[in-house]
């Protein structure tokens, strides 16, 4: 027994000797960001960045591995690892680390926006005000643009710097609807003729929020006076109840009678793969390409959007409080923000994402570069995306639907 | 003569454990397959390629397996050990120890993870490979102790005495009688520990702190993708991993006395 806790004393002894590190004196972002930028890009010369970021899509992935990392090594000599993780567990890991003070943090970069940069910005996880010093961001974005400033009705500061940009769209199998609706009541005249071919993800999961939000969105006088104001239940009360009434109607005409909502995004996605329902809806208009290469949608698969629009959305590029590598996430972001990152992450065959990006402020060249994508037949045209935009309310608006939904429709 | 119960059994494991394994190897090598559309399956390896393509999977997968046989090793010290001591000794607060071994299994152990994360930090454990066994630790250990109690305390205490009073040495009994008698022993908590280990997300995530990418780390984003044949080949995947370690302690096990070697028969 003995020889047991001597045993086991040497072993804890031997495991807390592998890990201390002497901790190192860093330079903090207000310092970095006195230098020049010609001085930040040279200093960020050889060194790794870690990009920390959810990693469940292959196309995204591939567009980091396969062209972000070798472009960045070349033009900066700079190595970036990508490292896949949850955003709820990275600002976990932030907050704790925050907590110990550890200042030599392992995370030089997150991509992150909504509930969980209010979350960041509040707890102080974040490093500061960086994106007035980025050349790229000062010179091929629109800087004031409120896409750019306010992320979910929390103001960005500079703090973040947008990375690309998404906009909710319908899908649809174009060899079973020929005209798909183009408003709210319309859909649900669709639904009531082909009871069983039409769901919306249960109020948790993310996309099912949004399209909740349509809805809210749409029985509103203006859907300004819900993305404009901070949540007030008793001012939206007359239209909340419009909504529930809609939901409840078309309820009995869903998938299996509404008597079970897909729990993600993933399952309605499956339901739609299978033939099962007719539609199906998400954030990233072009997010059905790549699932149509992969086989699982049908190669007839287009996209709608309706009255009164299309909520979208903004996603960033951050640095946590405690990046041991200031100035290599900071060249890092002005690389992704360049021109040519947007492009090739413009272009369908690894992400085909939209881009944040001022087209009027690119060289004549470039644009032509961008206009010449061919995003594929299932995503809208960018006029088409650009007119219906409308921006997202504030992020106290989803944690309220969340709850009433689950009392006002499935209880009911 | 054919016993009927046994046709009930075969059928029921064919439809309840082989079916399913089935389908989801097939799966793995066919296309997602519509099947209200009317389609028959197509063949591919688009999904294999895709896994293989990952830059992190193999480093993944490598890592999974140093920490699933560290965490098994200490797992079968400590559960060793503790078990013995359970079983042969009686002191007071027994019942009282015995409830605290117990004791992280029923609480949540992403709430110990994150009480310790700032302990680890602490001392430097935290982003470690080290960091991760130890956390690893906290799920499995608890099974293990109960488990090898359970067995030293099924074939008491007479057997052990027997061989003390005939001079035995302490190693020597342990080759030669308790780990012959724990085979089985050995191979639950194998098979537990090294599953519990390897399915651990959350965990891993924090004290790891993406220093260190096992494999669920990889894969379980990959959940909320559609693609069921990449799903269905990620899990292939995945249970290669379990079923190798296995056979390399089973391998260990033909070391000890007593067993029949395979070997030796084909002379």
């Amino acid at each position: 027994m003995k020889y047991f806790i001597y045993l086991l004393l040497v072993l804890l002894f031997l495991l807390t000797g592998c890990g201390n590190n002497e901790e190192q004196p860093l330079s903090s972002l207000k310092e970095v960001t006195k230098q020049s930028w010609s001085d930040i890009e040279k200093s960020a010369t050889g060194t790794t960045v870690r990009l920390y970021m959810w990693g469940g899509d292959e196309g995204i992935n591939q567009y980091i591995d396969k062209w972000a990392i070798p472009h960045l090594k070349e033009k900066y000599n700079i190595t970036l690892e990508r490292v896949p993780m949850d955003t709820a567990q990275i600002l976990q890991k932030l907050q704790t680390e925050k907590k110990a003070n550890k200042q030599d943090g392992t995370i030089d970069l997150i991509w992150i926006n909504g509930e969980n940069f209010k979350n960041a910005k509040e707890n102080g996880l974040l490093a500061g005000s960086f994106t007035d010093q980025l050349p790229n961001f000062k010179k091929f974005y629109d800087t004031d643009d409120p896409a750019f400033t306010i992320d979910f009705g929390t103001p960005v500061e500079g703090m973040e710097a947008p990375w690309g940009k998404v906009q909710f769209v319908f899908h649809y199998n174009s060899a079973k609807i020929e005209d798909p609706p183009s408003s709210f009541s319309e859909l649900k005249g669709w639904i009531k003729k082909h009871p069983g071919k039409f769901t919306y993800p249960a109020a948790a999961d993310f996309t099912g929020n949004a399209f909740l939000r349509h809805v809210l969105y749409a029985k509103a006088d203006e859907p300004s006076d819900i993305y404009n104001s901070p949540l007030d239940e008793e001012a939206i009360s007359d239209t909340a109840a419009k909504m529930w009434k809609y939901l409840n109607n078309i309820e009995p005409y869903l998938w299996r009678s509404g008597e079970h909502y897909p729990n993600s995004l993933t399952e309605l996605d499956k339901l739609y793969s299978q033939g099962q329902v007719w539609m199906t809806m998400g954030y990233n208009e072009a997010r059905a390409e790549s699932l149509i290469a992969q086989g699982v949608f049908p190669e007839t698969t287009k996209s709608f959007i309706m009255e009164p629009g299309s909520i979208g959305n903004t996603h960033f590029l951050s640095i946590p409080f405690n990046s041991s590598n200031i100035e290599g996430a900071l060249t890092t972001i002005n690389f992704m923000l360049s021109p040519e990152a947007q492009l090739a992450k413009y272009k369908p065959n690894y992400w085909g994402e939209n881009t944040p990006i001022s087209l009027d402020k690119l060289s004549k060249e470039m644009r032509k570069k961008f206009k010449a994508v061919d995003r594929g037949d299932s995503v809208l045209s960018q006029e088409k995306l650009e007119e219906n935009f409308l921006p997202e309310s504030e992020a106290a608006y989803v944690e309220w639907l969340e709850e009433q939904w689950f009392n006002e429709v499935v209880q009911q | 003569m054919i016993k009927p119960m046994k046709i009930i059994f075969y059928s029921l494991a064919i439809l309840l454990f082989i079916g399913p394994v089935f389908l989801l190897v097939l799966q793995s090598f066919t296309e997602v397959w519509q099947f209200s559309a009317g389609q028959s399956l197509t063949f591919q390896l688009d999904s294999y390629s895709t896994l293989v393509s990952d830059p992190n999977i193999m480093e993944a997968t490598f890592w999974s397996l140093v920490i699933g046989a560290c965490v098994l090793v200490i797992n079968l010290v400590i559960g060793l050990l503790s078990g013995k001591a359970l079983s042969s000794s009686s002191f007071k607060g027994k019942s009282l120890l015995e409830a605290l071994f117990l004791a992280p299994i029923l609480i949540p152990v992403l709430a110990i993870a994150m009480g310790l994360h700032l302990f680890m930090i602490r001392i430097g454990l935290a982003d470690t490979w080290t960091g991760v066994v130890l956390i690893h630790l906290v799920p499995t250990l608890p099974y293990s102790i109960k488990i090898f109690h359970n067995a030293y305390h099924q074939f008491g205490n007479h057997l052990l005495e027997q061989a003390e009073i005939l001079g035995a040495t302490g190693f020597r009994q342990l080759h030669t009688i308790e780990l012959p008698l724990l085979k089985p022993a050995i191979r639950s908590v194998t098979f537990l520990t090294i599953v519990i280990s390897l399915s651990q997300y959350a965990i891993t995530a924090i004290i790891g702190g993406g220093r260190i990418i096992t494999l669920p780390l990889v894969f379980f984003p990959f959940l909320q993708t559609a693609n069921t044949s990449l799903m269905a080949a990620f899990s292939v995947w995945f249970a290669l991993l379990p079923f190798f370690m296995y056979l390399v302690v089973e391998l260990l096990l033909l070391l000890l006395p007593y067993t029949r070697k395979p070997w030796r028969n084909l002379r």
